[in-house]
Parts: structure tokens; C-alpha cells; sequence
């Protein structure tokens, strides 16, 4: 059974990784046209954001482990991390660079779910009653 | 029944009528959404003085942006 907060809580994450997603869009025909013109750039599944976000928000509201929602989001951006590294080097894309995601996936996921997505979740009362 | 009678006149009587409350509070709760930003510290500079140092290190900072996907 879908509790309303946790159908709310998944609207969050969806919804906030939706809009994060303009940044990639735009600035990936922008950036690359100008900077890497004919690079062959790794291009990551992102579209899958908004379902992972919109999940990992709805199994925080859920279970609601005991850490701070920052924590849970460098989690997400852990495994993010891991994901977006097998898939380039399942697709012969892998740099050496790319290891660095692990440091740098953690650390943008804490910030944007403790910035963005703590405050939206108690702002809409997904933080409200607790199962 | 001096104190008594200060008491009486100082405290409003109740309103029992919780329809009226409820129905306040929930047009009170629906039209505006109050978003509270935790405060920034030290814990958010170091974050992001190290997403900044993860860019600026690495050899290719662009490709490097477009893996992670925020790019």
C-alpha cells in the first residue's frame, strides 16, 4: 500500500531531478559544441534520474533510516557513482578521471538532498507523520 | 475570590466550535508552502569547496561534467 507521503515523496525527487535535468540538455549542447566540438563525449543513461531520485525519496519516507537525508542522498550518489563508472567501462568509455565521480557524485547528492530536497520533503509534509 | 475573579475575567472562554477552526487552518495550510533552508556552515563549504577541487583537478573537467551527467 502507497501511503499519500510517499507518493508525495516520490513527486519531490522526481520532480526536482526533472528540473536538474535542464542543466545537462542545455548545457551539454552549449559546452560540448563550443569546447569538445566532435568529441566522442560518454553519454550516461540521466533520463533514468527522476525515477532513481523520485525512488530513493519515496524509500527514505518509507523506511526513514536513521541518518540525515544529506547522508542518504550521497548514498544515491554513491551508487550513482558506481553505476555511471560500469556503464562507461561496459561501453569501452571509462577514463581515468571518471574515478573521481566518487568523490564528487557523494558530495553533490549531500548537498543537493540536504538543500533542496530535505526542505521541499518538510515543506509538503513528507516529513509530517512518521510510520 | 479576588484571585478568582481575575482568573475568570483573564482567560477567554474556549471556542468549541472545531469545524470552524479545522476549516480555518486548513485554508490557512493550503495556500501557502513555507520552505525552510537549513542553515549554511562550515559542512556545506567543505562540500562544496570539494565538488569545486573535484572539477578543477581533474585533467578534463568538461568530459569529467558530462560523465557525472550534471553537464
Amino acid at each position: 500500500m502507497l501511503r499519500r507521503r510517499e507518493l508525495l515523496a516520490y513527486l519531490v525527487g522526481a520532480g526536482i531531478a526533472g528540473t536538474i535535468l535542464v542543466g545537462p540538455y542545455v548545457l551539454r549542447v552549449v559546452g560540448v559544441g563550443i569546447f569538445m566540438p566532435g568529441a566522442r563525449v560518454p553519454v550516461v543513461p540521466i533520463v533514468l534520474l527522476p525515477i532513481l531520485w523520485g525512488a530513493w525519496n519515496l524509500l527514505w519516507a518509507r523506511r526513514h533510516p536513521p541518518m540525515s537525508i544529506g547522508s542518504w542522498g550521497a548514498v544515491l550518489g554513491l551508487g550513482a557513482a558506481t553505476g555511471i563508472n560500469a556503464y562507461l567501462w561496459a561501453a569501452g568509455l571509462w577514463f581515468r578521471a571518471a574515478a573521481a565521480l566518487f568523490v564528487f557524485m557523494p558530495t553533490i547528492y549531500w548537498l543537493f538532498w540536504r538543500l533542496v530536497v530535505g526542505p521541499l520533503n518538510d515543506a509538503v509534509g513528507v516529513e509530517g507523520e512518521r510510520a | 475570590m479576588r484571585t478568582l475573579g481575575l482568573i475568570r475575567r483573564g482567560t477567554p472562554a474556549a471556542s468549541h466550535d472545531l469545524w470552524t477552526q479545522l476549516e480555518a487552518r486548513m485554508h490557512a495550510a493550503d495556500d501557502v508552502v513555507r520552505v525552510a533552508l537549513p542553515a549554511l556552515g562550515w559542512r556545506e563549504a567543505a562540500a562544496l569547496a570539494v565538488a569545486i577541487g573535484t572539477v578543477a583537478v581533474v585533467p578534463d573537467p568538461l568530459r569529467f561534467l558530462v560523465a557525472s551527467g550534471l553537464c
